[in-house]
C-alpha cells in the first residue's frame, strides 16, 4: 500500500500495482526513497483524486482480472466520459499527469486539448486558452504571409 | 486566467496536430507557441518551390522529416513550359543534406531531378524511407541504382509518370539482399526490361509490400510468380497483358490472382488481349480502383470486366468504353466516385468511337457518389450539362475536354455558357473546373457569381473580352490557381485585379493579350509578386511596350525573384529595368 499526500493535505491510499502507473512514483519506489507517505506538492487533492481514479480503471492486474477487466471499447467509452471536464480541471490534470509521468493519461488529455484546437483560427485558439497575442501586427502579418504563401 | 503549459506539454499537444492549416494556425497564436510549433513540425508541403527558398524553410523548421515540393506549373503537362524553365531540386537537396540529416521522406511533383541529386539523397539521409517522383524528369536509371543501393530503410519508391533516361534495367539489382523494407514500388513509367530474377527476389523478401506497379516490359508469363511471392498485395500494376492464348498460362494467372485476396487496385494492362481478362474475375468483387487507360480493348470486353466490379470507386478508361459501356457502369457500379475517360485518338479528325455527352449523363444519373470527373469527348450540349449539374450537386472536380476548341452546343449551336453555368450554380462544393467548348464572357460572369469554393480553374480558347477575366478574378473568393491559354484577356483585367493575385498561389497565361508594358507595371505595383515573362523570341525590351508577351507566370513569393532563370524568362520587378540595361 502506498499513500500519496496532495498539496492541500489530502491523503490517498493506493495498491502498489496502481501506484506504478505513475512513473514518477514508480521511480521513487525503485530508488528506495519512497517513504510511507509520498508528498505530491504540485497537485491538489481534487485533481489527484481524478488521477488516481483514472489509474485504478486502467491498471492491468492479473490478480484482479475479473473485477477490473474491461474491453477496449468499454475503456474507450469510460475515457471519453472521464475527459468531460471544465477547462480548468482539464488543464490542472494535464500538469499533474505530466509531473507524475502517466503516459496514457497524458496522451488522452493532450489529444483532448488538440481536438479543441483543430480547425480553429488563431483568434479562436487564443480565446479558448486565454492567451495574449504578444506579436506586433507586423510580426503577425509576416508569419501569416509566410504560412499561407509558402506552407499551404 | 491565462494558462501557460510547459513546453514539453505544448509539444505533446502539438504532436496530435497534423494538417498544414492547423499547424499554421497554432504558429500564430503567440510567440512561445510559434517557437514550440516550429521546432516540432515534422512535415511541410511547399505548393510552389519558388514561393519560398530552401534557406527560409530550414531556418523556420529545423527538424523536418518530410518535405513535399511542387515545381513547374500544371500546363507543363501540355508542353507549354519550355525546356530549361526551372524547378530544379538540387539546391533544395544540397541545403537539406546539411540541415536535415534525419530526413525520411521527399515527395516531388513536376521537378527536375538529376542523377547528382539522387546520389546525394542516397548518401546523405541515413534514415531515408520515401521517394516519390511524380511527373519529374532529368534523371536516369543510374540515379535509381544509387537509391536502391544506399537507402537501407527504403519503404517507398514511386516514379509515377516521370520521364526517365532508361539506360538499362540493371539498376534494380542494386537493392541489397538485406533490403526487406519495401512497402511500395512503382516503376510503371520505365521502358526497359528490369532484371526479372532480381525483381522476383526483391518482391519475395519484402513481406510488407502492398503496392507494386510494374512496367510494360514485364511479360504476362512472369506475373504469376510475382503474385505468388506477394499474395498480400493491395495495389497491382501489371505489365503488358498479352500472350499467345495458352490454357496453362491462363490458369496459372487465374490461380495466382485468386490467391491475392487483399487486392483493391489494378492498373497496367498494356496491349491487353480480351481472352486473358477473365483471369482476374475472381478478385473483381474486391476491386475499388481500376486504371484501364492503357487497355485498348473494345466496349463489350470493357463492359464484361466493369460489371464484375460492383464495389468500384474509381475508373480510368479509354473512350472505347463508349456510351453503352458507361450506361452499364452506371447500372452496376453504384459506389463510383471518380471517372476519367481518355481519348483513344485525340488527333483524329472524325470520331472513332460512339462516345458522346450521353455517356456522362448516364453515369451522373446512375452513380450518386460521383464527384470527380475528367471527360474527353467531341460533342456536348447545354441540356446535357444542365442534367449533369442537377443530378450531381455533390460534384467537386469537373474537367470537361471537348477536343476541338470553341465547339458549340451541337444541337442549338449556342455557346456552352448555360450548361457550364448550371454546373457552377448547382455544384456548390466545386473546387476544380476545366472548361472547353464555345464560351463567352457570360460564362465567366456565372463563375464569378457562383463558384465561391472554386480553387483551380483551367480555361482555353474562351471568352470575348477582359470582362471575362475580371469576373473570375473579382468573384472567385477561394481561387488559388488559374491557368489560361489562348483567350483574348489582357492588361485591363489583370491590372484592375492586381491585389487578388497576392491571394492566389499562381496565375498562368499563354497566348493571351497581355502586353509587356502591363507586365512591367504589374511587377512594379506588386513587389511581392514574381511576374515572370516567358518569351523565346529574345529579350522583351527589344520590342515595343505594347507588344504582347508569349507566356506569363505570376506567383506570390516570400523569397523574392528567383535567381535561376534561364535567358527566356524575365522577372518584372522594380529593379528589372536596371538589371536588363
Amino acid at each position: 500500500m502506498i499513500t500519496l499526500r496532495s498539496s492541500d493535505g489530502e491523503t490517498f491510499d493506493l495498491d502498489e500495482v496502481v501506484a506504478v502507473e505513475l512513473q514518477t512514483i514508480k521511480n521513487m519506489m525503485e530508488d528506495g526513497c519512497a517513504e510511507s507517505v509520498i508528498p505530491v506538492p504540485n497537485v491538489e487533492g481534487k485533481i489527484l483524486a481524478k488521477v488516481i481514479e483514472y489509474c485504478k480503471k486502467h491498471v492491468k492486474s492479473t490478480v484482479k482480472a475479473e473485477e477490473h477487466a474491461l474491453s477496449d471499447a468499454d475503456l474507450k467509452a469510460w475515457d471519453s466520459d472521464f475527459i468531460k471536464l471544465d477547462q480548468a480541471t482539464l488543464f490542472d490534470l494535464i500538469m499533474a499527469a505530466n509531473y507524475l509521468d502517466i503516459k496514457s493519461l497524458l496522451d488522452l488529455l493532450c489529444q483532448t486539448v488538440a481536438n479543441m484546437i483543430k480547425g480553429k483560427s488563431p483568434e479562436e485558439i487564443r480565446q479558448i486558452f486565454n492567451i495574449k497575442n504578444d506579436f506586433t501586427p507586423e510580426e503577425e502579418q509576416e508569419i501569416r504571409r509566410e504560412n499561407q504563401w509558402a506552407f499551404q | 486566467m491565462a494558462y501557460s503549459f510547459p513546453e514539453e506539454v505544448l509539444e505533446h499537444v502539438f504532436s496530435f496536430i497534423h494538417t498544414d492549416k492547423d499547424r499554421n494556425a497554432i504558429s500564430v497564436v503567440c510567440k512561445s507557441w510559434y517557437e514550440v510549433e516550429r521546432w516540432s513540425r515534422r512535415r511541410v508541403f511547399v505548393g510552389n518551390c519558388y514561393a519560398v527558398s530552401p534557406g527560409i524553410v530550414i531556418r523556420r523548421f529545423p527538424e523536418l522529416r518530410s518535405v513535399a515540393l511542387k515545381g513547374k506549373p500544371h500546363f507543363a503537362d501540355f508542353n507549354l513550359v519550355p525546356e530549361g524553365w526551372g524547378g530544379n531540386v538540387f539546391p533544395w537537396i544540397a541545403t537539406m543534406t546539411r540541415a536535415y540529416p534525419m530526413l525520411e521522406e521527399l515527395r516531388l511533383k513536376r521537378m527536375v531531378v538529376t542523377d547528382e541529386s539522387l546520389e546525394l539523397i542516397s548518401r546523405s539521409f541515413k534514415n531515408f524511407k520515401v521517394l516519390v517522383l511524380f511527373s519529374c524528369e532529368g534523371f536516369s536509371t543510374d540515379g535509381l541504382a544509387a537509391i536502391a543501393a544506399n537507402c537501407r530503410n527504403l519503404r517507398e519508391l514511386d516514379l509515377r509518370e516521370s520521364e526517365v533516361d532508361d539506360l538499362s534495367g540493371h539498376w534494380l539489382t542494386h537493392f541489397p539482399d538485406s533490403c526487406t523494407s519495401l512497402v511500395s514500388l512503382n516503376i510503371s513509367c520505365l521502358g526497359s526490361e528490369v532484371s526479372f530474377s532480381a525483381l522476383e527476389r526483391l518482391v519475395g523478401r519484402c513481406p510488407n509490400l502492398r503496392t507494386l506497379r510494374l512496367n510494360r516490359a514485364v511479360p504476362l508469363e512472369r506475373l504469376p510468380n510475382l503474385l505468388h511471392r506477394a499474395p498480400q498485395l493491395v495495389e497491382l500494376g501489371t505489365g503488358a497483358y498479352t500472350a499467345e492464348p495458352r490454357p496453362e498460362v491462363f490458369s496459372s494467372l487465374e490461380g495466382a490472382f485468386a490467391n491475392c485476396k487483399e487486392l483493391k487496385s489494378l492498373s497496367g494492362f498494356w496491349d491487353v488481349v480480351p481472352d486473358y481478362l477473365p483471369s482476374i474475375y475472381s478478385i473483381c468483387s474486391g476491386i475499388t480502383s481500376l486504371n484501364l487507360s492503357y487497355a485498348t480493348i473494345q466496349s463489350p470486353d470493357l463492359v464484361k470486366l466493369v460489371t464484375q466490379c460492383p464495389n468500384l470507386q474509381r475508373l480510368w478508361v479509354l473512350d472505347y468504353i463508349e456510351d453503352s459501356g458507361l450506361e452499364a457502369l452506371a447500372a452496376h457500379c453504384k459506389d463510383l466516385q471518380e471517372l476519367r475517360v481518355f481519348p483513344s485518338e485525340p488527333y483524329g479528325a472524325e470520331p472513332n468511337v460512339a462516345l458522346t455527352e450521353q455517356g456522362l449523363v448516364s453515369v451522373s444519373e446512375g452513380c450518386p457518389k460521383l464527384h470527380s470527373v475528367l471527360y474527353f469527348c467531341r460533342q456536348m450540349t447545354n441540356a446535357a450539362l444542365v442534367s449533369i449539374a442537377k443530378n450531381r450537386p455533390n460534384m467537386t472536380r469537373f474537367r470537361l475536354c471537348i477536343l476541338e476548341p470553341e465547339t458549340p452546343d451541337y444541337q442549338t449551336m449556342e455557346p456552352l455558357d448555360v450548361g457550364f453555368g448550371a454546373i457552377v450554380e448547382h455544384c456548390k462544393e466545386l473546387r476544380r473546373l476545366s472548361l472547353s467548348g464555345l464560351l463567352t464572357d457570360r460564362m465567366f460572369d456565372y463563375i464569378g457569381t457562383h463558384a465561391k469554393k472554386l480553387e483551380m480553374l483551367s480555361v482555353a480558347f474562351a471568352g470575348d473580352s477582359d470582362l471575362g477575366l475580371h469576373h473570375v478574378l473579382s468573384g472567385c473568393e477561394s481561387l488559388r490557381k488559374l491557368e489560361i491559354r489562348d483567350c483574348p484577356w489582357g492588361d485591363k483585367a489583370l491590372l484592375a485585379n492586381a491585389a487578388k493575385l497576392e491571394t492566389m498561389r499562381s496565375l498562368w497565361m499563354s497566348s493571351c493579350s497581355v502586353s509587356y508594358g502591363a507586365c512591367k507595371l504589374l511587377g512594379q505595383k506588386m513587389p511581392r509578386l514574381n511576374v515572370e515573362v516567358i518569351d523565346e523570341r529574345g529579350p522583351p525590351d527589344s520590342r515595343p511596350e505594347s507588344c504582347l508577351v508569349e507566356k506569363l507566370y505570376i506567383y506570390r513569393s516570400v523569397a523574392g525573384p528567383r535567381l535561376d532563370m534561364p535567358s527566356f524568362v524575365r522577372t518584372m520587378d522594380e529593379d528589372s529595368e536596371l538589371r536588363l540595361s
